[in-house]
């Protein structure tokens, strides 16, 4: 391969790299590694042209906004671990507003899963100081220290105390992981429909041109 | 908008459809490059380079195979070649057969029903054609 042709190939890989931003090193050396095999084999065959060669890949924004998908956002969407869900939340919300504001509600969502299925199994050891308080201006799950008991409000559950909490955690837990699952989901369909349209319309202005 | 405007406006959208309607197939025809075992990149972009109607941008088969192992349909591993480039060899993994055979019995009924529906258009053309 002439000097020329190597020159056209590093600097179509050079762009690549730099339209990846979005991924680890890792990830990133190994779409640039499989690239740039795809290119020296194909300038092997006879007759080759790395100028079409480069062409029939599309230019390196098109080629790199198809890379879009983010590997811990598609596995968060498929994921039923809230651990999982959640550092995708927090990974979200590092970019941008509507990604915080989704960390907020995943968390938020699990903390009350989490704290109603926690009071269940302590009112098996503080039966008296968990449940359901009703008073005048209470209405309050959870545990009541004694320092905190107000001697107005009462407890209304009893023992049904534990099945409700434990029911109203399951299903906070669930609600959650489901709905930040549904909203992932959307939005990489969104962000690939994006990237499509976007790598769809250069393709076009390079046909034009 | 002048008239040449709009007819190209026009040419776009037609072409970003069927561009479109090519990516969807583009996921189920890369799967289906591999059912008889394993290939590298540019293996599946020669078998598609056979059949002009799948010929698309060749960077585009990199991130579909790309998307398609992270969502564990596919595997693939580095081979060093004793002469020549080291290649990524992909394959199916079972998850991978399952669903591509799934796309395949959603396809083959969905062209079925497009196909009936579009028969009147597709002979009225051949009847104008003929004339």
């Amino acid at each position: 391969m002439n000097q020329a042709a190597e020159l056209q190939i590093e600097t179509y890989l050079r762009s690549l790299r730099e339209c990846l931003p979005n991924l680890s090193v890792a990830e990133r050396e190994e779409i640039i590694r499989e690239i740039s095999v795809h290119i020296r084999e194909s300038a092997e065959e006879p007759r080759a042209n790395v100028a079409d060669i480069l062409a029939r890949l599309g230019s390196p924004q098109s080629l790199a906004s198809q890379y879009g998908h983010d590997p811990v956002i598609q596995r968060a969407s498929r994921s039923l671990s809230p651990l999982t869900i959640l550092l995708a939340t927090l990974h979200l919300g590092r970019r941008g507003v509507e990604g915080f504001a989704l960390f907020l509600v995943a968390f938020i969502g699990y903390a009350m899963g989490a704290a109603f299925i926690i009071t269940a199994l302590l009112k098996s050891f503080f039966p008296a100081e968990t449940g359901l308080w009703v008073g005048p201006h209470t209405f309050d799950f959870g545990f009541n220290t004694p320092a905190s008991f107000n001697p107005l409000n009462h407890e209304v559950l009893g023992w049904w105390y534990v099945p409700i909490a434990l029911a109203l955690g399951g299903f906070s837990l669930w609600i959650t992981t489901y709905g930040i699952r549904w909203f992932l989901q959307r939005r990489s369909v969104r962000r690939l429909g994006e990237a499509q349209q976007v790598a769809a319309a250069s393709s076009l202005v390079a046909g034009l041109s | 908008m002048s008239p040449r405007d709009s007819e190209l406006g026009k040419q776009q959208s037609a072409e970003r459809w069927e561009q479109q309607i090519r990516k969807g197939a583009l996921e189920m025809a890369a799967l289906a490059a591999l059912w008889d075992g394993r290939l590298y990149g540019l293996e599946i972009i020669r078998r598609f380079s056979d059949s002009p109607q799948l010929a698309l941008s060749e960077g585009t088969i990199y991130p579909i195979l790309g998307r398609l192992k992270d969502e564990g349909l596919l595997a693939s591993e580095w081979v060093e070649a004793e002469a020549g480039h080291p290649r990524k060899y992909y394959w199916l993994t079972d998850a991978g057969r399952l669903r591509l055979q799934q796309m395949a019995a959603t396809w083959t009924e969905f062209s079925r029903e497009l196909a009936r529906l579009i028969r009147p258009v597709v002979t009225s053309q051949k009847e104008e054609v003929k004339r």
